[in-house]
Formats: structure tokens, sequence, C-alpha cells
């Protein structure tokens, strides 16, 4: 992903909230509109960007649509002071929301169409979802999970919201009694 | 009454009940009985000894999720609402979990060979919880009130020495504000487990009771937190200031 800010400080806040929320993308940084478009331009498997309204200058809009031309499948995310130009293909943080809204806003920003799973929500787990749950009621990291599975840590954080979704369990606590409930892992097995 | 406006002195305190029966318990833990006949909230609240505007506070917050205190504020003493979420605190601890604890070993009681092993988890899932919550409430209890009452102390006597501005530049509520856990969570993960995932169990009804104590005291702390982040650190952050600006002013 993108950072796109003016000021160093920004976009070293952005990556605190990014390890706050546990998400370790590959990092590229831009302090201006040319550099972020070239950034968008140039590297091919980016996917988002979060961007500063000071980058995108007083048209927001047309600015948007300049990204957008480049590439159409990228995720915006903007910060920015006011509301009054946003667009819908874009998602909007205002500075004045709170630590609660950001989190939640980059958190949705993150995982609205990273969904891998192959089964309805209704239904059981699929298999490589039970591979993650496992590991993760075993105590395993997101990195060790990570690297057990073959899988990338944004790969296993989707898969970790997906599990959560269907399951209605959000702790590791609560995931491992679901684990050994259904016979899934061994209590003895759990890292302490 | 127009639902949209938070209780006022002049609110007849039936109408409180009627209007929202969850502040049952809230105004119980105030000491107040029922018979209220045609009194205000004021009425009441000066019969009983207690600070009408906290009173409100509270019935407001737990009331309505939206409701910010702002003026009011400055018209109770912090160690009011320290000693009523102290009191909460302990009605937790000493009433709310043991009841839950109780239905779950019921549970285990009646429930057949085979899902004995299910419920054994999920008891071991809530005594681990009910350590944690242990942990929280007792860090407040024992570092944030304290820290709470000294503020208030240290104000009064006006006893204003070079240490005072460090430690309330250091220890200020927003530190605790920033690090409030969530201690909901694992409670709607317990009911998770029962509603979703559970087989199912031959006592039904103590099942349902369980349930229905779940999810009051999730709702609880979920209010009680609130109240801590809405009234009492915003009343602690003035309190600080106070202090900062009186210092300054020696």
């Amino acid at each position: 992903m993108c950072i796109a800010c003016k000021h160093f400080i920004h976009r070293l806040g952005v990556k605190t909230i990014l390890s706050v929320i546990g998400i370790e993308p590959d990092l590229f940084e831009a302090d201006d509109f040319t550099s972020t478009m070239s950034c968008i331009r140039e590297i091919e498997e980016l996917k988002f960007v979060v961007i500063a309204q000071d980058i995108l200058g007083s048209d927001m809009s047309k600015s948007i649509l300049k990204l957008n031309a480049i590439n159409p499948d990228i995720k915006l995310l903007i910060v920015c002071d006011d509301f009054c130009n946003c667009q819908d293909n874009a998602l909007y943080i205002s500075e004045y929301d709170t630590r609660q809204q950001v989190l939640e806003k980059f958190q949705r920003f993150f995982h609205d169409d990273n969904d891998e799973s192959t089964e309805t929500s209704s239904g059981l787990l699929s298999e490589r979802e039970i591979d993650v749950l496992k590991a993760v009621a075993l105590g395993y990291s997101n990195k060790e999970i990570a690297d057990k599975l073959f899988i990338s840590i944004n790969t296993v954080i989707s898969h970790r919201k997906n599990i959560t979704e269907k399951l209605g369990i959000k702790t590791i606590a609560g995931l491992t009694v679901y684990a050994v409930m259904h016979d899934l892992i061994k209590p003895e097995d759990v890292k302490v | 009454m127009n639902s949209n406006l938070p209780f006022s002195p002049k609110t007849k305190m039936a109408d409180v009940i009627h209007k929202d029966y969850r502040l049952i318990p809230i105004i119980g833990r105030f000491g107040i009985d029922y018979g209220f006949s045609n009194k205000s909230v004021n009425e009441v609240c000066g019969e009983y000894k207690i600070n009408v505007w906290f009173f409100l506070e509270i019935i407001n917050s737990y009331h309505n999720k939206e409701y910010f205190p702002q003026e009011e504020l400055k018209n109770f003493n912090t160690s009011l609402i320290v000693d009523y979420l102290s009191n909460t605190h302990a009605y937790y601890l000493n009433v709310k979990v043991p009841e839950i604890e109780g239905y779950i070993a019921q549970i285990k009681n009646e429930v057949s060979i085979d899902n004995l092993k299910n419920i054994e988890l999920l008891s071991d899932f809530f005594s681990e919880y009910n350590l944690e919550l242990i942990n929280h409430l007792d860090r407040e209890d024992t570092i944030i009130f304290p820290y709470i009452t000294w503020l208030e102390d240290t104000l009064k006597q006006r006893n204003f020495t070079a240490g005072i501005v460090k430690k309330v530049k250091e220890e200020s509520i927003e530190q605790y504000a920033r690090h409030h856990e969530n201690m909901e969570m694992k409670l709607s993960d317990l009911k998770n487990l029962i509603i979703r995932h559970l087989p199912p169990i031959i006592c039904k009804e103590i099942c349902q009771k369980l349930l229905i104590e779940l999810f009051r005291l999730e709702a609880d702390l979920e209010d009680h937190s609130r109240i801590e982040d809405k009234v009492l650190v915003p009343k602690v952050s003035l309190l600080e200031q106070q202090i900062l600006i009186a210092c300054e002013a020696e």
C-alpha cells in the first residue's frame, strides 16, 4: 500500500494505526501528488492508498478521478477535514473522527473486498479457515501462521475476520473453546 | 415528556422508571425505595440526601448512549462518582458473577455425560474472564480511584508542591482513558458459544437464565464503562486542569 501525505509525522501516524490493527503490508510513501501518481503507476501490486487532503489539493474530486484513471482497482482512503467534496469511489476519514471511528474505518478499508472464503456465511468454515482457526486456537501469532501455512499475513487476517464473523467469536480464548469443543485441537497442545 | 430530552430535576421519579425500566437496578444502587407518589427527581433525591446533579448524570448516561454531560459536571464532587463506581464494582463481583457461576455449576450437575466436557470448557472460560474482570476492576479501585481522591484533596487543601505538576502530567486520566479495555467482548463470546455452538442440553431453564444474566451483565458493563469514559474522565480532566492552573498561579 501507499501512504501519501505531505508531512512525515502524518505518515508515521498512519503506520502506527496499521500496526494497531495488525496489518503489515509492503509500504510505499509519497509526499506530493506527482510522486503519488507515479507510485500507483509503477507498483503493479499496489491496492490501497491512504491519502491526505493536502496531497489532493483544492479540487479533490478531480484529483481522485486522476488517480482512479491510472488504476481503476485502487482503493482510496482519504483523510480530510470536511466531507463536502466526498465521492462514492473512496472512503473518508475526518480529522475530527474519534480513535474508535478511525480504527473502524481503517479496518473496513482493508477488509471490505478481501473476502476469499468459499462458503456461505451460515455454513461451516472452509478447510483453510479451519487450518487458521486451529493455529489461532493453539496460540500462534499471525506471522507464525502465515509462515506455517505459506500464505501472506493479510490473508491470515482476512481468514481470521471471516472465522470471527461466521462463528460470532472474537477473542482467542473463545476460539480456543470452540476448537476444543469441536475436537479440532487438544487442550494440552495449546501454547501458554 | 419529550423522549429526546434528558431527565431533569423536575422530571417525576415515577416517569423515569416508566420511561426506562433498565434504570431499576441503577436507582436501587442509590438506595432509593419505591412509593414516589408524584414527587420529582429533585424531591426524591433531597429526601435521600443524594446530589441531584450527580444522580441525573448517572441515569441520563445509562438511558441515552449519546448523552454527553457538560455544565452539570461542575455541580458535584468527584468523590460521589468514585463511591458510586466502586459500589458498582462490588455489585458485579459479589452479586452478578456468583449468580452466573451458580447457574453454570447447576448446569454442570444436570448435564448429560457427553456434554459435560463442553460445560467444563465454558466454566473455565468464565473463570478466566472473572479473573480478568477482577484485575480490571481492582486496578481502578486501587490505582485510579485513589489518584482521583488525591487530586480532589490536593485541590481542596491547596497544598501544591513541586512534584504535583509532574504527577498530574505523568499519571493523567487521559492515560487511563486511552488504555481502558473493553470487558464485554469475552462475555459476548460466551453467549455465542452457548447460543450457536453448544450441543442441546437437558436443563433448558437454567440455561435460559444463564443467558439472560450474561446479556444483562454485558449491557451493564457497557453502560458502566460509558459512565467511566463520559462522566468520570471529563470530570477528572477538569480537576487536573484546575490543579495545573492553580500551580502556575502560585
